[in-house]
C-alpha cells in the first residue's frame, strides 16, 4: 500500500540536505541529458542524410574516385577524366539518360568590397536538369560555354543575395578568385543538393574550371542518371565496363573508381551512423553510470546518518519492508526529478549545438523522452535498493543506540 | 499483559559471550505499573527491547498480551509494536526535520488502516501541545518534546507504554510534567513498564522491580510508607546505591519484598 505520505516522507527527506540531494540529481541530469542530446543529433544527422538521398533520386548513380591498396596502405586513385563522362554516354546509350561530369574547389566570389568564400562548382549544362535545380534570373551553363571554357558564372541564390541584396546580378562582372567573370544566371533557392549547400556556390563551366582556374585533369565525381530505378544494375555494370577499359585496368585488377547507388550510400550511411550511436550512446551510458553511482552514494550516506531515526521508525511499528519503501521513493525521486531535468536540458543542448553550429540538425524524438524517464527510475531504484536493503536490515536495537 | 519464563538473553561480543538476561521470570498484569531501577548494564534496557518486541530472547518465552514473540514472524512483530505498545525514549527520538504532528502521524503511516489525521490531533490534546502542532522538534523545548513523543507513543491506542528513562534528559519541574502524563495514561488503563535511574521516578510506580547482572534481585510493591523509606535510604547512599548492594532488601530494615508467581 502505496501512502501519498511516504511521498512526503522521502521529499522531506531530501530537502533536510537539499545540496546534497541536487549534487545527486545532477549527476542523473547529466546522465539522461547526455542520452537526450546523443539520440537528438544522431536521430537530426540521420534524418538530415536521409532527405539528402532522397533528394538524389533512386535512379541515379555517383561515380567517384576509388581506393587502391598498396603495401597495406589506402590511397585515392584519382582517375576520373571529362573525357569518361562522355565514353559512358555514349557506350551505354540505352540505359544512360545523362552524365554529369563534377569538379569542386573552393574560392572567393567579389564584387566590389563584397566578397564571400563560397564552393566553386565546374559543371556541364548537364547538371541543373540532373537535380531539377532551376535557374531563377537568366540562363544556366550552355554547351558552348563548356567547349568553350568561357568566363561565365551562375550564381547560387545565397551568393547572389550576399553580392547584390535586392540588385539584379545577371550581366554584373564578378571575380572568382582574382579572375573575372560574367554572371549569367542566378540559380533559385534550393538549400542542400548532395551534402552541399548550393546556395553558397557559384557554377562555372567544367572545362573553365578544370583548366583555366584550378588546373585540374580529374574530376571530382560523376553523376549519372539512369533510365530508371530498375535499370540501375545493368547500368553500374555497362559503367563499369567502359570506365575499365577506358582506365586501362587488367583483368583481375580492382577498380580504380567506386559506384555508388542511393541504396548503398544509404547503407554505408547508416553502417557510419550505427559506429557514431554505439560511441554516442556508451558516453551517455557511463555518464548515466556514474550518476547511478552518485545516487547510491548519497543514499548510503543518508542511511549511516539516519540508522537512529530508522531504529525509532521500526520500534513505532515500520516494517522492514517500510523502510525499504522509504529509500526506494527517496532514490526514485531522486532520479525521475533528475531525468525530468536531463529531458529539458539534453533537448536545449542538442538544440544549442545545431543552432551554434548551423550544421547539425537535431530531432528529440518523443519515445526518447518516456524511454528516459523510464531509464532514470531505473537507474534509481537500482542504485537505491542496496542502500534501501542495507536501512531496511538495520538491528533496530543497535540503529536506536547508534549515535 | 507481559508473561516472561527463564528468559534469557546473550549477546556476543567478540569472542566473549555477554549474558544481558538469564532466568527471568516475570508478570506484569494488565493496567500496573512498574518502574524497573538497576545499574547500566543490569540488563533492564535489554529487557525492554524484548518486551517492546525490538529483540527475541536467546531462551525462554515472552507472551506480550497473549501472543508469544518467539515464534513470531517480524511482519507480525511490527503490526505488534504498531498497534500495542508505545515506546518512549529518554533522547525523544523525534524526526526533526517533520513537524510534531508530523511525528506522531507516524506510527498511523505505518498502521495498514484508513488514515486520517485526527487521533493524532487528539493525541497531542491528551499531552496539552495541540497548539505547538505545527512547530517542529527544534522549535519545541525539551518537555515538549518528550510529550510529543509520548503523543507519538500513544495515537494508536497501545495497551503498553515502554518508557526508557523518559525523564533522563529533563529537568525535575518538567519531568514532573511527563510523569503526570504518564500518570494519567497509567490511570486511563494503560499497562506502564518505566526504566530509570532515578529514585524519585521510580517510587512513584505501583511496583518496583531491581535488575542486577541480568537478573531481578528484588521485586517489591510500592505504597506510600515504603515511598518514603526507599527515598530515604536513596539519599543517604548518595546515589552510589547501584554499585554497592541492593537499596530494596537493605540490611538495616529489610523491605517485605512481594514477589510475584509467574
Amino acid at each position: 500500500m502505496f501512502h501519498i505520505r511516504l511521498l512526503f516522507t522521502a521529499i522531506r527527506g531530501l530537502q533536510q540536505n537539499l545540496l546534497r540531494s541536487i549534487l545527486a540529481t545532477l549527476g542523473v541530469i547529466i546522465g539522461v541529458g547526455a542520452v537526450v542530446s546523443a539520440v537528438s543529433i544522431l536521430q537530426g544527422a540521420q534524418r538530415d542524410v536521409l532527405d539528402q538521398f532522397e533528394s538524389l533520386g533512386a535512379d541515379q548513380l555517383i561515380i567517384v574516385d576509388g581506393k587502391r591498396e598498396h603495401g597495406g596502405v589506402t590511397s585515392t586513385v584519382r582517375a576520373l577524366a571529362p573525357v569518361d563522362a562522355e565514353k559512358i554516354l555514349q557506350e551505354n546509350a540505352e540505359l544512360v539518360i545523362r552524365v554529369s561530369p563534377q569538379y569542386q574547389g573552393g574560392g572567393q566570389i567579389k564584387y566590389f568590397q563584397q566578397n564571400v568564400n563560397g564552393i566553386i562548382l565546374g559543371v556541364t549544362e548537364t547538371y541543373a536538369p540532373m537535380n531539377s535545380y532551376l535557374v531563377e534570373s537568366g540562363r544556366f551553363i550552355s554547351r558552348e560555354d563548356v567547349r568553350g571554357s568561357t568566363m561565365v558564372t551562375v550564381l547560387g541564390y545565397g551568393v547572389a543575395q550576399d553580392l547584390f541584396g535586392a540588385l539584379p546580378a545577371v550581366g554584373k562582372n564578378v571575380k572568382i578568385n582574382g579572375k573575372s567573370f560574367v554572371v549569367v544566371g542566378v540559380m533559385e533557392k534550393k538549400g542542400t543538393l548532395g551534402f552541399m549547400n548550393v546556395d553558397e556556390q557559384a557554377i562555372i563551366p567544367l572545362t573553365t574550371a578544370m583548366a583555366r582556374m584550378f588546373g585540374q585533369r580529374y574530376l571530382s565525381m560523376l553523376n549519372v542518371q539512369c533510365a530508371s530505378a530498375v535499370a540501375i544494375p545493368a547500368c553500374t555494370e555497362g559503367i563499369t565496363k567502359t570506365l575499365r577499359v577506358s582506365h586501362r585496368i587488367r583483368s583481375g585488377t580492382k577498380d580504380d573508381f567506386t559506384i555508388y547507388t542511393q541504396e548503398q550510400m544509404k547503407q554505408r550511411f547508416a553502417q557510419v551512423a550505427k559506429i557514431f550511436g554505439v560511441v554516442l550512446y556508451s558516453i551517455a551510458g557511463i555518464s548515466l553510470l556514474v550518476g547511478a553511482i552518485g545516487i547510491m552514494n548519497i543514499m548510503l550516506v543518508s542511511v549511516t546518518e539516519r540508522t537512529r531515526e530508522i531504529g525509532v521508525r521500526l520500534a513505532i511499528g515500520a516494517r522492514r519492508f517500510d523502510i525499504l519503501k522509504q529509500f526506494l521513493t527517496e532514490a526514485s525521486i531522486i532520479s525521475l526529478f533528475g531525468g525530468a531535468l536531463g529531458v529539458v536540458a539534453g533537448w536545449a543542448m542538442a538544440n544549442f549545438l545545431g543552432e551554434f553550429t548551423q550544421v547539425l540538425e537535431t530531432y528529440t524524438p518523443p519515445s526518447i523522452i518516456i524511454a528516459s524517464l523510464i531509464m532514470a527510475v531505473f537507474v534509481g531504484v537500482v542504485s537505491g535498493i542496496y542502500p534501501a536493503i542495507r536501512a531496511a536490515r538495520l538491528d533496530p536495537v543497535q540503529a536506536l543506540r547508534y549515535e | 499483559m507481559i508473561r516472561a519464563l527463564q528468559l534469557t538473553k546473550h549477546y556476543h561480543m567478540g569472542d566473549s559471550v555477554v549474558r544481558a538476561l538469564q532466568d527471568v521470570d516475570l508478570h506484569v498484569p494488565h493496567g500496573q505499573f512498574v518502574s524497573i531501577v538497576g545499574a547500566s548494564g543490569s540488563g533492564k534496557s535489554t529487557m525492554m527491547h524484548i518486551f517492546g518486541c525490538l529483540d527475541r530472547p536467546t531462551s525462554g518465552t515472552v507472551e506480550i498480551n497473549g501472543q508469544t514473540i518467539n515464534t513470531m514472524s517480524e511482519k507480525r512483530m511490527a503490526l505488534l509494536r504498531n498497534h500495542e505498545i508505545g515506546f518512549v525514549f529518554q533522547t525523544f527520538n523525534l524526526i526533526s526535520r517533520t513537524s510534531a504532528l508530523d511525528n506522531v502521524l507516524i506510527p498511523l503511516m505505518y498502521t495498514r488502516k484508513a488514515y486520517s489525521t485526527k487521533p493524532a490531533i487528539e493525541a497531542l490534546d491528551r499531552v496539552g501541545l495541540s497548539n505547538r502542532a505545527k512547530h517542529k522538534p527544534s522549535e519545541l523545548s525539551g518537555g515538549e518534546c518528550q510529550r510529543v513523543a509520548i503523543a507519538r507513543a500513544i495515537v494508536n491506542k497501545p495497551k503498553l507504554l515502554l518508557a526508557d528513562e523518559p525523564t533522563g534528559n529533563l529537568d525535575s519541574r518538567t519531568g514532573r510534567q511527563i510523569m503526570d502524563i504518564v500518570h494519567e495514561l497509567h490511570a486511563g488503563g494503560m499497562t506502564v513498564v518505566l526504566v530509570t535511574h532515578e529514585m524519585d521516578i521510580a517510587v512513584q510506580a505501583e511496583r518496583m522491580i531491581e535488575m542486577k547482572d541480568g537478573r531481578i534481585v528484588a521485586d517489591t510493591a510500592v505504597d506510600a510508607e515504603r515511598r518514603d523509606e526507599i527515598l530515604r535510604i536513596s539519599r543517604d547512599s548518595h546515589q552510589s546505591l547501584f554499585r554497592k548492594k541492593s537499596m530494596l532488601s537493605p540490611s538495616s530494615k529489610p523491605l517485605p519484598p512481594k514477589l510475584e508467581a509467574s
